[in-house]
C-alpha cells in the first residue's frame, strides 16, 4: 500500500553538529506574542475578580466617573494638578488590590509609544520658543533643514519642557484611569454598561463578540505558525516568509468570515431577528451614588482650578 | 402524530455549483428519535440547516409545523409570529462549539435564547440558573468560552438550547471531539430527552451511538440523495448498504445486537469476554 520509499526507516544518534539559534524565528516570534497576549489577559481578568474599591462599584458609575474624570483632567494645565492626579490613581489601584508597581509599568509602557514620539520635538526651540535650559548644537545663520529654516542655536526650552512634563502626565493620567476602569471591570459588564451611554445595543453586542472572537482567531494564528515551524526543515528567503505570511493573513480573512457567517445563524437559530435583548443585572448602591457624587464634585473642582477661577 | 418537518423533492446546491442535497422527501413526526447517517461531505449537515431554516431548498418544499419553510417567511422585518414559534420550538446545537459560543460568559450564552425570545428578565434568569444546575455548569458560570475544554464546550452549547426548551432537537455531529466519559454522558442526556418527548435528528457518522439514541435511521449516499429511511436495526444490520454509503470499511465488523464488553489490545487483537 505504501511506496518504497516510505519503507525506509533510519532511526540512531544524530552525528552530525548542533548549533544554537542566535535569535528567535519569525514564527516562534509570533506565537510568543500570541501567548503573552493570553496570559496578560488572564492575568488582568483576576483583577476584576478581586475585593477591592474599585471592583466594588457598579460598573455603569465606573465607566461614568472615568469618564467624567478623563475629560476633566484633559482641562487642568497645571502638572502639579495631574501629579496629584496621577497619584491618586496609583492610590485607586492600592485599594483596588492592584499590584503598584505592575500597574505602572503597565501605564508607561504605552506613554512613550503614544505620548513621547508626539510631544518630545516639543522640548526644543525649534519648535517652541522659549528661554534655554539645555543648549544642544550652535547651527550659525541661515541653516536650514531641507525646506525648514532653523534658528541659530539649538536648545531645550523652559517652556517646552514644561509642556511636555504637562502633556506627558495628562496622558499617563488618563491611560491610569482608562487601565484601572478595564482592569477592575468584567469584560462582559463593561461592555454592557456602555448602554448607559445609550450606545446602540447592536454596538454593545458587536463589540463584546469581537473580544470574544479575538481570543479565537489569535488561537488559530498560534495553531498555523505553530504548525508551520513543526515542518519546517530549512530556513527559507525572507521574500517566501513574507508570502507565508501574506497567504495566512487571506486565510485568516477567509476563515473569519466563514465563521461570522456561520455565527450569524447560530444567532437566528437562538431567535436573534436583528433586535438585541441583553440582561441588566446591576443595581444601584449607596456606595455607587457616593462615587458618582465624589468623582463629579472633583471634576467641578478641576474644572475651577483650570479656568482660574481657584487656585491651590 | 403531528408531522413536523415534511420535505417533498427537496434539493440544495451552494452557489448553484455544488450539489449538497439531491430530491430528498422525508417525513418526520413528533416524539421521533432520528439518526441522519452519511460519509463526510454527503449533505448531513445541509439538511439540519434546511430544517432549522437557516438555508433554504434550492428546489422543491420543505414544511414546518404544517406551514410552508420560505426565505420570504423567515427574513421578513415586521413581527413574525411563525418564526417565532419556530424557533422556540426547534434547537439546532452547532458542529463547532466556537460558533454558537459568541457570548463573553457562559451564563450569557444559556441566557442568549430565552432574552430573544421575550421572556421577562426573571423568567431567563431562573430558567438559566435551572439549566446550568441540571447540566453541572455551576462552576463554569462566570468562565469565558474561549478558557472551556472541549467537552465543556459542547456542555454549554446544549445547555444554551435547552434553556429554550424546544420540542425539536438538531444535533450535527454531538459526539465529535468528545472523550469516551462525555460521549456517554450526551448519550444518557439524549436519551433522557427522548423520553420526555423530544424529537431529536442527530447527523453523525459515528455508528457507535446510533442505535442508543434513535429508533430511526436515515442514510445519505455520497450522491447526496437518501438511500434507505428505516428503523435502525434494519439500517445498521445493512452491511452492503453502510458499506455503500462509506460508513465502514471492509475490515470494520459488528456483532449483531450481541451487548458485550471487551478490549482492543494493543497487538490488534480483538478481544472477547467470553
Amino acid at each position: 500500500m505504501i511506496p518504497d520509499w516510505m519503507n525506509a526507516t533510519e532511526a540512531g544518534p544524530y552525528q552530525g553538529a548542533a548549533s544554537l539559534a542566535k535569535k528567535k524565528g519569525f514564527a516562534k516570534k509570533t506565537v510568543d506574542g500570541v501567548l503573552a497576549f493570553f496570559q496578560e489577559s488572564l492575568i488582568s481578568e483576576t483583577f476584576a475578580k478581586r475585593k477591592g474599591l474599585l471592583q466594588s462599584l457598579d460598573p455603569r458609575v465606573k465607566l461614568i466617573s472615568m469618564l467624567v474624570l478623563i475629560v476633566g483632567v484633559t482641562l487642568m494645565r497645571s502638572p502639579w494638578v495631574l501629579l496629584i492626579i496621577y497619584l491618586l490613581t496609583l492610590g485607586l489601584a492600592y485599594f483596588s488590590k492592584i499590584e503598584v508597581l505592575w500597574f505602572v509599568k503597565r501605564v508607561w509602557v504605552f506613554i512613550p509609544i503614544f505620548a513621547g514620539v508626539i510631544v518630545i520635538p516639543m522640548l526644543f526651540n525649534v519648535f517652541l520658543a522659549g528661554n534655554v535650559l539645555v543648549p544642544i548644537a550652535t547651527l550659525g545663520n541661515g541653516s536650514h533643514l531641507g525646506p525648514i529654516a532653523l534658528p541659530s542655536s539649538i536648545y531645550i526650552t523652559q517652556q517646552g519642557t514644561t509642556y511636555v512634563v504637562t502633556f506627558i502626565l495628562r496622558v499617563a493620567a488618563c491611560v491610569s484611569l482608562a487601565i484601572l476602569l478595564f482592569l477592575t471591570t468584567q469584560r462582559d459588564l463593561l461592555f454592557k454598561s456602555l448602554r448607559t451611554l445609550q450606545v446602540p445595543k447592536v454596538y454593545v453586542l458587536t463589540i463584546n463578540m469581537c473580544y470574544r472572537y479575538i481570543f479565537l482567531l489569535l488561537d488559530t494564528i498560534a495553531d498555523l505558525f505553530t504548525a508551520r515551524r513543526s515542518r519546517q526543515i530549512v530556513s527559507l528567503p525572507l521574500r517566501e516568509e513574507q508570502k507565508w505570511v501574506g497567504g495566512r493573513v487571506g486565510y485568516m480573512l477567509v476563515k473569519s468570515l466563514d465563521m461570522s457567517d456561520k455565527v450569524h445563524q447560530a444567532m437566528i437559530s437562538r431567535g436573534f431577528d436583528g433586535d438585541v435583548k441583553l440582561m441588566h443585572v446591576n443595581v444601584m448602591r449607596h456606595r455607587d451614588y457616593a462615587a458618582i457624587v465624589t468623582v463629579l464634585a472633583c471634576c467641578v473642582i478641576l474644572g475651577l482650578i483650570s479656568q482660574s477661577l481657584i487656585s491651590i | 402524530m403531528q408531522t413536523i418537518f415534511d420535505l417533498q423533492n427537496v434539493s440544495h446546491s451552494y452557489l448553484d455549483k455544488f450539489e449538497a442535497l439531491k430530491d430528498i422527501n422525508i417525513t418526520m413526526t413528533a416524539g421521533e428519535q432520528i439518526t441522519v447517517l452519511g460519509a463526510n461531505g454527503s449533505g448531513k449537515s445541509t439538511l439540519l440547516l434546511i430544517l432549522d431554516a437557516l438555508i433554504y431548498a434550492t428546489s422543491g418544499e420543505v414544511y414546518a409545523f404544517g406551514k410552508p419553510v420560505t426565505e420570504e417567511r423567515f427574513n421578513a422585518l415586521e413581527d413574525n409570529e411563525f418564526a417565532q414559534y419556530f424557533r422556540t420550538k426547534v434547537g439546532f446545537v452547532f458542529q463547532n462549539p466556537d460558533v454558537q459560543l459568541f457570548s463573553s460568559t457562559v451564563f450569557d450564552e444559556i441566557a442568549f435564547g430565552p432574552l430573544q425570545l421575550g421572556l421577562p428578565n426573571d423568567e431567563v434568569k431562573k430558567r438559566t440558573e435551572e439549566v446550568i444546575s441540571m447540566m453541572e455548569l455551576s462552576s463554569l458560570r462566570d468562565r469565558a468560552p474561549h478558557t472551556l475544554s472541549g467537552g465543556e464546550k459542547k456542555k454549554v452549547c446544549i445547555a444554551s438550547i435547552l434553556s429554550i426548551n424546544p420540542d425539536v432537537l438538531l444535533l450535527d455531529e454531538p459526539t465529535g471531539g468528545l472523550d469516551p466519559r462525555s460521549q456517554l454522558w450526551l448519550i444518557e442526556l439524549l436519551q433522557d430527552l427522548a423520553k420526555a418527548g423530544k424529537t431529536i435528528i442527530t447527523a453523525t457518522h459515528d455508528l457507535d451511538i446510533v442505535e442508543q439514541i434513535s429508533t430511526r435511521a436515515i442514510v445519505f449516499g455520497e450522491d447526496h440523495t437518501i438511500k434507505a429511511d428505516s428503523n435502525c436495526d434494519t439500517v445498521m444490520n445493512n452491511l452492503e448498504l453502510l458499506m455503500s454509503a462509506n460508513l465502514i470499511h471492509k475490515h470494520m465488523h459488528r456483532h449483531g445486537k450481541l451487548m458485550h464488553e471487551h478490549l482492543h489490545s494493543p497487538d490488534g487483537e480483538h478481544h472477547h469476554e467470553q
